[in-house]
């Protein structure tokens, strides 16, 4: 049945509905389509306008309905199509809303609104084929606008038509010459054709338009630096790229002048550096015997810009032998002189050469004897923080090679010397930390933080510190110093995306079993870099309006590969093994729900996480804290949002309009305790692992979890692929041995071989990584002989062992070996070994325990469940006097 | 330590850095909204690794409305949305160090006439700096600037024109 139509006097109605909508009379715009739903009840585009309002009015779920009901009664509506992308674009769904948009322009090619949203769609679904075409529309449509000439040069590029880019900025820029002799956005999109050409391989071309608008000569380039930043790489590329040039010498010496009039605005900028030495065919990062000397010297031209470092640090890189004994004695004693807390983390990077690294100790072994003594060289007088600065590196430098006892020992010397220095205690954290012993650590970095309780920095290592001890609603209590004081810490932190806190807050839940918790802080970061994908939604149209487009272009870049981040790949794989644990052990996810005992408490702890979650509603640009800044800013950066716009332009935002977007769901499960219940947590690994193939090439973890789900879901070639893909990645990986004896095992204990072509392919991928003659015993013991000094190899040889059912006893006894020659038994690997006897719940765990904890004397993993409850009940203590109480109660230490 | 322009993708060390340091914080739009609108006015310190362990987010001031109307008697000016430097990255002059960099790209490119920046009244160090070391005067005080209610001085620093 075809739509109603109109009469004309309705049809007027109908045009001041759409009216009021934009204009955000919702109220009378609700009159206004009940008036005519009354006489055309099936009219399908007032439906779904009304719909759209009663969206806006809060009724969000009555809305929804009544547009889907509108779209059934008119499919050929330009208008309920554009309605439902709405709708869809608000809950994010972008490629659901951009099909939407397709249809609509299918009824109205020429709407101007709907093209719009739909090149911004297009951008963000990174479908720029049909960028392309929508910015043509948009040019033709409005061809008078500049920004429409952008946009199709952007849709261009990004779809890697670089000649036609060329070509559109070329004709726009001859109409825009007249724009006046100072504008910044001009300049800005001079440097995006300049980029264009580059990305072209025409190095010469773009080398002479940087030099036509370059505005020492009146040129229109006003960023002078990036200018000449770009000057400089094209004349590397055009030497690069031309082997016998008779301009070589011109360019090499044009580059020379470019690179040094850089260094002249920042020498501190390690790139500039590199770029000068390589033009003289030095590189940097290697330099060769034969070029040391002429390295060296044009470093030295540098060493008297004040008040550069880097010239003097990166002669300390490129010289070795007396030159570098030269260079290390002025350069140390300047900074022990002025304090500086980062040499230490300065120099580390030097210690990879021996030698030098042997330097360094003898050196400030013999600044220490000097500045101890109580009379200083003559005329020389030596400020006693001197002597604290040299003993705060010497701490640094011998626990670093592992002199754990001989740190302490020179700290407890400076703290004696100056006990209110909160740097010392600061070190002294490290030291224990690495040592293995986190207790004591988070006492130290918390009696620094009581030193300089105004420092958010030494505040937020302590939390950190304190989550690694186990010790969360402390860690809390110290992060939440800092954190907004309406809200939670935790709550606070989330908005804040801070990943660094989401992170060992994850990973302390999960330390301590608590997986719950642990999952649901790990999606939380999930989310925070799903919001980072977000982020670059506005910026498609806003960056082409403004025409400063390479950073744009980068940010492009930059959201393709956000979840590269260190963080997101921890969570990920972390989130992926919670699942398989879940999975493998199907008693952990009940055994995880709170006893009828201590519901109580924890439908506190619900009530208290709801009411956080009530109160963290975020502001609409989340800017936290200052206040002028921050709302002032939300409000000048909405107004340039397209999604603020809507259908047209923007209108002040009435009380009566809640927006289109969803409002933000309670979440029902703050603990996590439902999840952990899920039917089927396969399938919600391999959910989180669908979207992270792109990370497979790079990172070992993510093969391993995305095996460990794959093997289990019975996806065998997917899992050989990614021991293949690990393989080349690193060989010899202890989980990998594991791995590759699993898969072994499974594949050829099926019941039945499969069916080709799986399984001779199957078969054929397993053989490349272990030969089918060679038995896993064989393999197991292969693998043990060519690391018999790992200790994560004797226990990734023990589980294969347990792989090819040997018994209990025998895995054991392997297990044990790691206390014996020739096995370099640190505590870390001492630790995973004990975690897997117990989980094995093998009955030699605390014979295990006890042997590690009179090995490692300094650490604190091995304590007895009681030790540990009573070492943390001291870390929380509050202490009657500051950094004097350094002594543990209940250990030796 | 290095010295450098900001690039994208060192924004989430950035917010990490300014995590670290300062009770004023930003979510990522925010970070992107100063790269993607100034990119040459904010700059990073970074460590032999590439951690960020300094930086200096700025931005140019926006004409103010008054009465729906872009104000007339508006001076370009650069503002100091954030800067600091990891504790452990201190007595480097490190800020000093990125503020010059950031105020040479406000006078060159944006020909702004000053930079402001607000600083907590309690923070003696951050006033030293801005006042003794990098020469800018308290223009007035903000009552209740801080979400915490305490006040803020906003200070500014001319350029030579």
């Amino acid at each position: 049945m075809p739509p109603p139509t109109l009469a004309q006097k309705d049809k007027k109605l109908f045009a001041d509905l759409l009216t009021q909508y934009e204009n955000k009379q919702l109220s009378k715009g609700r009159k206004t389509a009940d008036q005519i739903l009354k006489k055309y009840p099936d009219h399908g585009e007032t439906m779904c306008m009304k719909g759209l309002i009663l969206v806006h009015l809060g009724l969000r779920d009555e809305g929804i309905n009544l547009v889907k009901e509108g779209m059934r009664k008119d499919l050929s509506s330009h208008i309920c199509w554009h309605v439902w992308a709405l709708i869809q674009k608000s809950e994010r769904k972008y490629e659901d809303a951009l099909k939407s948009y397709v249809q609509a322009l299918k009824f109205d090619k020429d709407n101007f609104n709907i093209l719009r949203d739909t090149a911004v769609l297009q951008t963000q679904t990174r479908q720029f084929e049909g960028l392309v075409e929508t910015r043509h529309n948009l040019l033709r449509l409005r061809p008078f606008n500049r920004h429409h000439w952008v946009g199709l040069a952007v849709a261009y590029q990004l779809n890697g038509n670089l000649a036609e880019a060329k070509q559109i900025l070329e004709y726009l820029e001859g109409f825009l010459r007249n724009v006046g002799s100072y504008d910044v956005e001009f300049s800005e999109l001079l440097m995006y054709h300049i980029r264009i050409l580059e990305d072209m391989g025409n190095f010469q071309l773009a080398l002479d338009m940087l030099d036509s608008n370059d505005r020492d000569k009146g040129g229109s380039i006003l960023d002078r630096t990036t200018g000449t930043e770009m000057k400089v790489r094209l004349l590397a590329k055009l030497k690069e790229s031309h082997v016998d040039d008779e301009k070589k010498a011109a360019w090499t010496e044009q580059a020379d002048v470019t690179w040094r009039w850089l260094l002249s605005q920042n020498a501190d900028c390690y790139e500039y550096y590199k770029g000068l030495l390589a033009n003289e065919g030095i590189d940097l990062a290697n330099v060769t015997d034969e070029n040391r000397e002429r390295a060296l010297g044009i470093l030295r031209t540098f060493f008297n810009v004040k008040p550069a470092t880097a010239p003097r640090r990166l002669a300390l890189d490129v010289t070795t032998g007396q030159d570098f004994i030269e260079l290390i004695k002025p350069y140390l004693t300047n900074a022990l002189s002025k304090g500086i807390p980062s040499l230490f983390a300065d120099l580390k990077p030097l210690y990879r050469d021996l030698t030098k690294r042997q330097v360094i100790e003898d050196t400030v072994e013999e600044l220490r004897t000097t500045y101890a003594s109580s009379s200083p060289p003559a005329g020389n007088s030596v400020e006693p923080t001197t002597y604290l600065w040299t003993l705060y590196l010497l701490a640094q430098h011998h626990s670093f090679l592992g002199r754990h006892k001989q740190a302490l020992e020179i700290l407890d010397i400076a703290i004696a010397h100056t006990p209110t220095l909160p740097e010392l205690y600061m070190v002294r954290a490290r030291v224990l930390k690495r040592a293995g012993d986190p207790y004591g650590a988070a006492k130290a970095m918390d009696t620094a933080r009581l030193l300089d309780g105004q420092d958010r920095f030494v505040n937020t290592k302590t939390g950190k510190y304190l989550l690694r001890a186990g010790m969360p609603d402390k860690a809390d209590a110290i992060f939440s110093l800092f954190t907004k004081k309406d809200t939670t810490a935790a709550a606070d932190l989330e908005e804040m995306q801070a990943l660094h806190y989401l992170v060992e807050q994850g990973d302390s839940y999960r330390q301590a079993g608590k997986l719950n918790l642990a999952l649901k802080k790990y999606y939380v970061i999930q989310k925070v870099f799903d919001s980072f994908r977000e982020d670059q939604y506005e910026f498609h149209q806003y960056s082409v309006r403004k025409t400063i487009l390479n950073v744009y272009t980068e940010m492009l870049k930059w959201e393709d590969n956000v979840r590269s981040h260190p963080s997101f790949i921890h969570a990920a794989v972390a989130t992926v093994q919670i699942w398989v644990a879940l999975y493998d052990d199907s008693t952990l996810g009940p055994s995880l729900q709170p006893s009828d005992a201590a519901s109580e408490t924890s439908k506190k702890a619900l009530n208290k996480a709801k009411k956080a979650a009530h109160k963290g509603q975020p502001e609409a640009d989340g800017a936290n804290s200052k206040k002028g800044e921050s709302t002032r800013r939300s409000v000048t950066f909405a107004l340039s949002s397209l999604r603020s716009r809507l259908l047209s332009a923007v209108t002040a935002t009435q009380s009566e309009d809640r927006g289109l977007e969803p409002p933000r769901r309670r979440d029902e499960d703050p603990e996590g305790l439902k999840l952990v219940l899920d039917k089927d947590p396969l399938e919600c690994a391999d959910k989180y692992l669908a979207g992270l193939t792109e990370l497979v090439p790079r990172s070992l973890d993510v093969c391993f979890a995305t095996y460990d789900v794959a093997v289990r879901r019975k996806k065998y070639l997917q899992a050989v692929k990614m021991l293949i893909r690990a393989r080349l990645l690193d060989p010899e990986h202890p989980d990998l041995h594991v791995r590759i004896a699993h898969l072994r095992n499974t594949v050829s204990s099926l019941p039945e071989p499969l069916p080709a072509p799986i399984g001779p392919v199957l078969a054929e991928s397993i053989t490349s990584l272990l030969p089918e003659q060679v038995s896993l015993e064989l393999f197991n013991s292969q693998y043990l002989q060519k690391h018999s000094s790992s200790p994560m190899a004797v226990l990734a040889h023990a589980k294969v062992a347990q792989i090819s059912k040997a018994p209990q006893e025998e895995v054991e006894t392997i297990l044990f070996t790691v206390l014996k020659q020739p096995v370099e038994l640190d505590h870390k690997a001492a630790f995973s070994v004990l975690s897997y006897l117990k989980d094995m719940k093998s009955s030699r765990a605390e014979e295990f325990r006890i042997a590690c904890n009179d090995r490692f004397e300094l650490s604190t993993l091995f304590k007895s469940a009681e030790e540990i409850a009573t070492l943390q009940r001291w870390v929380a203590e509050q202490e009657e006097s500051q950094g004097d109480d350094r002594e543990s109660p209940e250990t030796d230490v | 330590m290095n010295i450098r322009a900001v690039r994208v993708e060192d924004l989430a060390g950035m917010q990490a850095c300014n995590l670290h340091n300062l009770p004023e914080n930003y979510t990522m739009k925010y970070y992107l909204y100063h790269a993607l609108s100034w990119p040459s006015l904010s700059y990073v310190a970074e460590d032999h690794n590439g951690r960020i362990v300094g930086y200096i987010l700025a931005k140019m001031e926006e004409v103010e409305e008054q009465d729906g109307q872009p104000a007339t008697d508006h001076v370009p000016h650069g503002h100091v949305t954030s800067i600091s430097v990891m504790r452990s990255y201190r007595r480097l002059g490190l800020a000093k160090k990125l503020m010059l960099q950031s105020q040479e790209a406000m006078s060159s490119i944006y020909r702004a006439a000053f930079v402001s920046l607000h600083v907590r009244k309690s923070n003696r160090a951050a006033l030293s700096l801005y006042r003794d070391t990098l020469g800018f005067t308290v223009k007035n005080i903000e009552e209740k600037y801080y979400a915490d209610g305490e006040d803020a001085y906003a200070m500014q620093l001319s350029f030579p024109q």
